[in-house]
């Protein structure tokens, strides 16, 4: 089971924006930057990070979807990354992704059993005969009645839609999905029913997951290794007990001192990051996260921190860590 | 107590724009006058008083009486037959041109959108292209150097085959007309449908269909082209009122359709030379005209708002 | 006092061919000046449709058929379409759920909010764009000048959302309905709303309506929860009284399915079983009745009331008779 599926490497992604009031001027998004990471066959793989850090980005460029602009993808050894689209669709039944935004996803012209249908049907992996058995297992297996296979788009409500999003995903019996935010529109109950769901996919057909989520308590539940990311680059990647019984990039202990409790008590008192938010427009020299950094010192204001290994698959790129328990330097500035 | 729904028919965004087109009454009136012209189009020959080719030389421009209804021509026809038969005319003209006009829009304006490239910039510059060239002289060419050479081509057809419909000279007519105003009416089409292409080739739902590994063929054909539609609908209801308008100008200019086939365009134009002394020779068919082209602009209109529920709130 | 929004008997209804279909079966709902409720519900069980409908935006087929839901003396339900307009925006200021659909994909998400401020507040337009990059700076977008003038598809879906927040807060509305406006924000962005509506709740006695399925973050945003099921409140109570002493079945089984950091990992979540009754099919009696342990014969007869939980919070209310039972005996 340690076999790597995905191989990524030194992945980045640019985007170049007009800006300015005429738009006379231009300007670079550095979206994603040197993701290097590899994704194990049957494992998942989480990622978390502040909003616009570039997680989806990251999932958009594995898939191909966006260009990278920099860097290799490997899957199962062939390289995928720049692959033109005829190319590329061989692997795409493979390759899934349930969308951020469902709504804007599915087309709004097709009953929600046409878009179902559509994969099933084009990939061959069910016949005329078998289909509306396929799409109502489906439909069953998200939590949606049969009915729903003849409404359109806009008659749902929102969770329906992201369930939709899930179950088209998975009409293509992929091999690898990328779940960007997959379960945030979900009430708990059906959030756990998905989870569950996904779990036993995994363990009966070995499925892998790229798993993009901003609720740690349900990273922490499914995954096996979590990424955390800051401003478009990793900043640490760890076995999940490990990152969250052990953070140790002042980021990655900001954010989980941030996660609120389910207790009316305990929520008042939260952590709170201090300093400037920067734009990926204009990220900062150095380490990205200087400018909010509790403990930032001067070399991580002007060198990137490298991404070390510091314990048994625990990744980290930070200026004040090298060893597991110890930070070189205390946060006395 | 809750209502038990057995019927979940999926509402269409079809339907429920019907509804809305329903409730506005400029559209409803646009459509039923529409119905009408139709309905006259189809069944002329059996509702009309009289032959439109009947003359009667005793009652030569006569002013509109009982037995004629809204007068005759100079040479003594009836003109509410005319004008019944010229619906015909008039319908067959603008649903002819406007089909082969957003076939050819459609065709070019979808491949040029979504693929882009090369085929692109040809598509634009030839649209461009024509759309520079004044219309009017585009047609009169076409009519001026086509129409010899296909009178002589069906003529030998005819001494061939001797079958009398190669002598027909309103086939002449209609291929020609039919064919030169869609070659200059197309290009509005093909920019609207590319236009169209481009931002829904661009929604989150295609780059969602790539993801499933669909071919482009699909792709543009399920999920781009029929949510590239509605603006086009729109753009053919005006456009069909547009292709009348444009008969009668050419027949005015004598590229239209021939006499003794009526057609309001050529009864306008026959009209103008004498109105001054029977004006109903004019008025008639241009109240038509102008009727059925309003008619269509509000059916377009409202089909926009119909198509277009978010603008309406 | 009077409450600032009363619900009171709302339902709503979606026409279809074989009749009408009940999606949202008479809530009740009170909210004072400057408090915040949250509300939580299964998925579908018509928490939109609800807060739509007091601002005149449902959909086409759906309409509001009962109820009243008063606001400043007015009934929402009754009023035009130019009211209604007067309303959103500045009275009621609304975060809907999909951001990408519902922002404008052809214009810049800067000159969007921009238009709602020239609109709602009449200011000039180069007031209303430097007001409009405030407000972007407030919602914690960085780089708030070059990303007004970012297309909607430009942003990350946290962006996105963080902008339909400042739609939703740019004309100082005096309550503010949000729903689901955080699903993309991650913890730190999280907080940091949560903070800028309750400085705003808190100085400008803005009043919050807040759905999520969210409920570590609601817990700490909130004075009241109200549970949804199948288009009906099923508990009301004070934020505490809910973690505290959760009563409806309903309510139990969703605090049942959280996960928690300290849980361990990879286990199967419990979840309620089975699926909730669709509208129009929703059996006679309580609604969850037939996903409920509890349930007993009389639950399937009559549609049970919400009423006061003894020896809980007097606020606290439930709609579920063999609870209320247990709990007084
Ligand atoms: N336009 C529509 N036509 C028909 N049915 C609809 C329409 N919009 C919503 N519904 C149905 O009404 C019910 C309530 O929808 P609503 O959007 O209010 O749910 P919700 O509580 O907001 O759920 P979620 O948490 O998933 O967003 C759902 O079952 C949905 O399928
Ligand atoms: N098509 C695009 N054009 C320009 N910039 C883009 C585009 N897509 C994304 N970006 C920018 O890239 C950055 C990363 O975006 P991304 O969507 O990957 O963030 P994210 O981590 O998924 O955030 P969220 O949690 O909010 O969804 C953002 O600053 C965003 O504005
Ligand atoms: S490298 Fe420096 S600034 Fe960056 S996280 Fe580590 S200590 Fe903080
Ligand atoms: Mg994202
Ligand atoms: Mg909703």
């Amino acid at each position: 089971m340690t076999a790597p599926l995905i191989e990524i490497a030194g992945l980045s992604k640019r985007f170049d924006l007009r800006v300015g009031a005429f738009g006379e001027r231009s300007a670079t998004v550095h979206a994603l930057d040197d993701f290097t990471a590899t994704v194990i066959e049957g494992e998942t793989l989480s990622l978390v990070g502040e909003s616009g850090c570039g997680k989806s980005t990251t999932g958009f460029c594995l898939l191909n979807l966006h260009r990278p602009t920099g860097g290799s993808v490997r899957y199962r050894g062939q390289e995928i990354a720049g692959l033109d689209e005829d190319a590329m669709r061989p692997l795409r039944r493979e390759l899934q992704i349930v969308f951020q935004d469902p709504y804007s996803t599915l087309n709004p012209r097709m009953t929600i059993g046409e878009a179902l249908a559509e994969p099933i049907l084009f990939h061959g992996l069910a016949t005329k005969a078998d289909l509306p058995a396929r799409v109502t297992r489906l439909l069953a297996d998200v939590g949606l009645t049969p009915r729903f296979a003849n409404r359109y788009p806009h008659e749902l409500s929102g969770g329906q839609r992201q369930r939709v999003a899930i179950a088209r995903a998975l009409a293509c019996e992929p091999r690898f999905i990328v779940c960007d935010e997959a379960i945030s529109a979900l009430d708990v109950s059906v959030q756990a029913q998905i989870l569950n769901l996904l779990l036993d996919l995994q363990e009966k057909y070995g499925l892998t997951y790229l798993f993009i989520a901003h609720d740690l308590a349900v990273v922490r539940h499914i995954s096996d290794r979590v990424g955390v990311m800051y401003l478009g680059r990793l900043a640490e990647l760890a076995p999940a007990g490990a990152l969250f019984s052990q953070p140790m990039h002042p980021y990655t202990r900001a954010l989980l001192s941030a996660v609120p409790e389910p207790d009316p008590k305990s929520a008042r008192s939260r952590q709170r990051l201090q300093g400037e938010v920067p734009s990926p427009l204009n990220p900062p020299q150095g380490c990205r996260f200087h400018t909010r950094c509790p403990i930032a010192r001067d070399a991580c204001r002007s060198a990137v921190p490298a991404w070390r290994e510091v314990a048994t698959g625990h990744h980290v790129a930070c200026h004040a860590v090298s060893a597991p328990d110890k930070l070189n330097w205390e946060g006395t500035e | 107590m809750t209502a038990i729904a057995e019927d979940d028919r999926p509402s269409s965004l079809w339907r429920d724009a019907w509804k809305r087109l329903r409730r506005n009454r400029l559209a409803v009136i646009g459509l039923f006058i529409i119905a009408i012209l139709v309905i006259v189009a189809a069944f002329g020959p059996w509702m009309s008083p009289y032959d439109f080719l009947s003359q009667n030389l005793d009652a030569r421009n006569q002013p509109p009486s009982g037995l004629h209804w809204l007068g005759t021509d100079d040479l003594g026809r009836d003109v509410l037959s005319r004008l019944i038969y010229g619906a015909r005319t008039a319908f067959l003209v603008a649903v002819g041109v406007t089909v082969a006009a957003v076939l050819i829009g459609v065709v070019l304006g979808a491949i040029a959108g979504f693929y882009g490239g090369a085929f692109d910039r040809f598509v634009m510059w030839f649209t461009d292209m024509t759309m520079s060239v004044p219309q009017l002289l585009l047609v009169v060419v076409i009519n001026a150097s086509l129409k010899q050479p296909i009178s002589l081509w069906m003529e030998a057809r005819y001494m061939e085959t001797l079958n009398p419909i190669w002598r027909n000279s309103a086939i002449i007519d209609f291929v020609l007309v039919f064919g030169s105003m869609a070659l200059i009416t197309w290009p509005p089409y093909a920019r609207l449908v590319r236009a169209q292409v481009l931002s829904v080739r661009g929604r989150p739902y295609v780059t969602a269909a790539r993801a499933l590994g669909l071919t482009n063929r699909i792709i543009l054909m399920r999920y781009v082209l029929p949510n590239a539609m509605g603006p086009l609908i729109v753009a053919v209801s005006a456009g069909l009122g547009t292709a009348m308008v444009l008969e009668s100008a050419f027949s005015f200019l004598g590229v239209g359709v021939t006499p003794p086939t009526p057609s309001w365009g050529n009864m306008i134009s026959d009209g103008l030379r004498v109105w001054t002394n029977y004006p109903h020779l004019l008025l008639a068919p241009a109240a038509v005209l102008a009727v059925v082209t309003v008619a269509f602009n509000f059916l377009g209109d409202g089909l926009n708002d119909a198509l277009n529920p978010k603008g309406q709130k | 006092m009077t409450a600032l929004l009363d619900i009171r008997g709302l339902t709503i209804d979606i026409a279809r061919d074989g009749g009408p279909a009940r999606v949202v079966d008479g809530i009740d709902l009170a909210i004072q000046q400057g408090e915040s409720v949250g509300i939580v519900g299964e998925s579908g069980c018509g928490k939109s449709l609800t807060m739509l409908s007091l601002v005149g935006l449902l959909p086409n087929r759906i309409r509001a058929t009962g109820g009243s839901a008063m606001f400043g003396g007015r009934d929402l339900l009754k009023l035009g379409p130019k009211e209604l307009r007067k309303v959103r925006g500045s009275e009621i200021g609304f975060i809907f759920q999909d951001p990408m659909t519902s922002l404008n994909p052809v214009i810049r998400v800067g000159d969007q909010i921009a238009e709602a401020l020239i609109w709602q507040k009449g200011l000039a337009k180069e007031a209303a764009q430097a007001r409009a990059v405030e407000l972007l700076e407030l919602v914690g977008i960085p780089g708030p000048a070059e990303r007004a003038r970012a297309w909607p598809h430009e942003l990350s879906g946290g962006m996105r959302q963080r902008v339909m927040i400042a739609m939703g807060l740019a004309g100082h509305p005096r309550l503010l309905i949000a729903d689901e406006p955080t699903t993309a924000l991650d913890v730190t962005i999280q907080a940091q709303i949560v903070d800028l509506v309750r400085e705003l709740k808190d100085k400008m006695q803005m009043a919050v309506v807040w759905i999520t399925h969210d409920l570590a973050l609601i817990a700490g945003l909130a004075d009241r929860i109200a549970v949804l099921y199948a288009g009906t409140v099923v508990e009301d109570a004070p934020v505490s009284a809910i973690f505290e002493r959760p009563t409806h079945p309903y309510t139990r089984g969703l605090l049942a399915s959280l996960p928690t950091l300290a849980g361990a990992a990879m286990e199967r979540l419990p979840s309620i079983g089975g699926t909730p009754p669709e509208p129009g099919r929703r059996p006679p009696g309580c609604p969850f009745a037939p996903r409920c342990a509890h349930a007993v014969a009389a639950c399937a007869e009559a549609v049970p009331r919400l009423a006061p939980v003894p020896g809980s919070d007097p606020r606290h209310r439930v709609a579920c008779p063999v609870m209320t039972e247990r709990a007084a005996a």
